[in-house]
């Protein structure tokens, strides 16, 4: 027996039990007795290791939303529909569970933010009595100066309540996008009592509660740009705070 | 030996096999149920200038300390338990050192993973954790280091250094090059630095400045609520420009502070509040502002 025969007999047979040919073989062959010492420590090894662990569901689910964040897959859509159609808010829950649409929408709202303050800096200053700041305090139409230019009416005002005072109309819809999406992520990390997410929820407090007094002192003193720039860079936060909670919450859930 | 002998594919497998099954017996542990605390330790070797990532989802520490050993990096971790897994990998001069948890349900403390880093003084950092000190001792190269609530403590380094936390504070000690910071809640403090290049920003808490400003440096400096503090000596030269909306500015070094010579600088809004000085040539620039908090200047010396 030679040692490509010791080597086929091996991979077709395995280790035990070697016939009487091989084992003079092997008797005559340093070689080939090191190789079955090799393939014999191999097997002594694999039987020791523990029993295979399957990872925990969320791995699953979080290389799922990388996928399709990345667009390498794409979650097929549902076979057969309900009877009746979901109501509007599960279609927000659906359209927000994805991390990449999240991710998305809270940076369409940081561009959004960016957007108005590069407007807002292209457009004449005036005093306060002028209609750029008259059109700041109130949101409805105007006109300008020059009459023959008409003016795209301000956003109106929000639908839903507001909180305690109203963004000036330049941060308009920055804030509702803002607000919008607080509850989303607020609720995915509502059930954790761990320190960071505490710390997460105590910073959106505070980003609100100077969010609130930034836009407070607007209404009273509107051509205080200092504050318009302090409240830009707390939507900006807040913006990113959010980001950072809706991740979180995706990795715990 | 054989006269037919040879090495096959199969045999080289076989002996590529064995130290990688033996490998997988180390880190996989014999029993999960013996592994309380662990400690991984890898040593990669790199060329030179590496980048290394740090991702560390646990809590813990992360601590990076130079030496000078230009082509090696050092990675110590460890762990509270076996719910948190390391994986620690090399591409060319990156370096990737992850920190997954691998039991959601894990008590907070089974979740802590501390990391130990020795590398080349010449390294670039980024590292990311969500709670836990992040450490960096005499490095120099860009970095860029995030957390949620941990602090980050800098001593010695040098670069284009980005910081962002949420509710995590900043001590910058000897620091040299360019420095962003931004937080919600967390303070910054500026320790005898070599700056030349600053920009600060939190929305609640404090900023301390004590040391010298770098002729021809920049140095922005802005809390929503927070005190702004900047000793400077009086062999400084800088322009000054601090304003406050609803706050405070207190001057106490107003007989070194001389009213603006450049003459070109005029508050917009007459509802800011400030004043703009210069000591010395004037040679930097310095802007502090907060919204509501107070803003302190004072001389060192």
């Amino acid at each position: 027996m030679q040692c490509e025969d010791i080597e086929l007999f091996l991979e077709q047979e395995g280790l035990e039990p070697l016939p009487e040919a091989a084992r003079n073989h092997l008797a005559e062959c340093a070689g080939c007795r090191n190789y079955v010492a090799d393939l014999t420590s191999i097997v002594d090894v694999a039987n020791k290791l523990p029993t295979e662990i399957a990872p925990p569901e969320r791995v699953w689910v979080s290389l799922r939303a990388q996928l399709e964040a990345e667009g390498i897959i794409r979650t097929p859509a549902p076979v057969s529909g309900s009877a009746e159609p979901a109501s509007w808010w599960y279609s927000v829950q659906a359209f927000f569970s994805n991390r990449g649409f999240a991710a998305a929408t809270v940076g369409i709202v940081i561009v959004a933010g960016a957007v108005f303050e590069i407007a807002r800096d292209r457009a004449p200053r005036d005093t306060a009595g002028s209609p750029e700041i008259a059109r700041q305090i109130t949101p409805a139409p105007a006109v300008t100066s020059s009459s023959t230019q008409q003016v795209k009416p301000v956003a109106p005002p929000r639908s839903q309540p507001p909180t305690t005072f109203t963004a000036p109309a330049e941060f308009a819809s920055t804030a509702q996008a803002l607000d919008d999406q607080e509850p989303l992520a607020t609720g995915l990390i509502a059930s954790s009592n761990s320190t960071i997410d505490a710390s997460l929820r105590d910073n959106l407090k505070k980003v609100n509660e100077f969010i609130a007094d930034c836009e407070r002192h607007l209404k009273e003193q509107p051509q205080d740009e200092l504050t318009r720039e302090y409240l830009s860079a707390a939507y900006q936060q807040k913006a990113e705070l959010l980001s950072a909670m809706i991740e979180r919450g995706r990795s715990i859930n | 030996m054989c006269p037919s002998m040879r090495v096959t594919p199969v045999r080289q497998a076989t002996r590529l096999l064995l130290p990688v099954f033996a490998a997988g017996l180390f880190f996989a542990g014999v029993s999960p149920a013996r592994a309380a605390s662990q400690r991984v330790e890898k040593q990669f070797n790199v060329t030179s200038h590496p980048v290394v990532v740090i991702h560390n989802v646990a809590s813990g520490r992360i601590e990076v300390k130079s030496w000078k050993n230009a082509h090696q990096v050092d990675i110590v971790g460890t762990q509270s338990s076996n719910k948190i897994a390391f994986d620690i990998e090399q591409a060319g001069d990156r370096v990737d050192v992850n920190a997954n948890i691998l039991d959601a349900s894990a008590q907070p403390l089974e979740l802590e993973a501390n990391l130990q880093l020795t590398v080349p003084e010449e390294t670039e950092l980024q590292l990311k954790t969500e709670t836990g000190l992040i450490y960096v001792e005499q490095v120099n190269g860009d970095m860029k280091l995030e957390s949620y609530g941990g602090d980050v403590h800098l001593k010695e380094v040098s670069g284009y250094v980005i910081v962002k936390t949420t509710g995590g504070s900043l001590v910058c000690t000897q620091c040299a090059g360019k420095l962003d910071f931004s937080s919600i809640s967390g303070n910054a403090q500026l320790l005898q630095p070599q700056l030349n290049n600053v920009n600060v920003m939190t929305t609640t808490g404090n900023i301390l400045f004590d040391g010298a400003f770098i002729r021809t440096g920049l140095y922005s400096m802005r809390s929503g609520k927070g005190l702004v503090e900047v000793r400077f000596s009086s062999n400084d030269s800088f322009d000054l420009q601090a304003q406050t909306s609803t706050g405070f500015v207190d001057n106490r070094a107003a007989d070194f502070l001389k009213p603006d010579n450049h003459k070109v600088r005029t508050y917009a809004s007459k509802v800011i509040h400030g004043f703009v000085g210069t000591v010395g040539a004037g040679l930097a620039k310095v802007e502090l502002s907060s919204y509501s908090g107070t803003i302190r200047i004072m001389r060192r010396d």
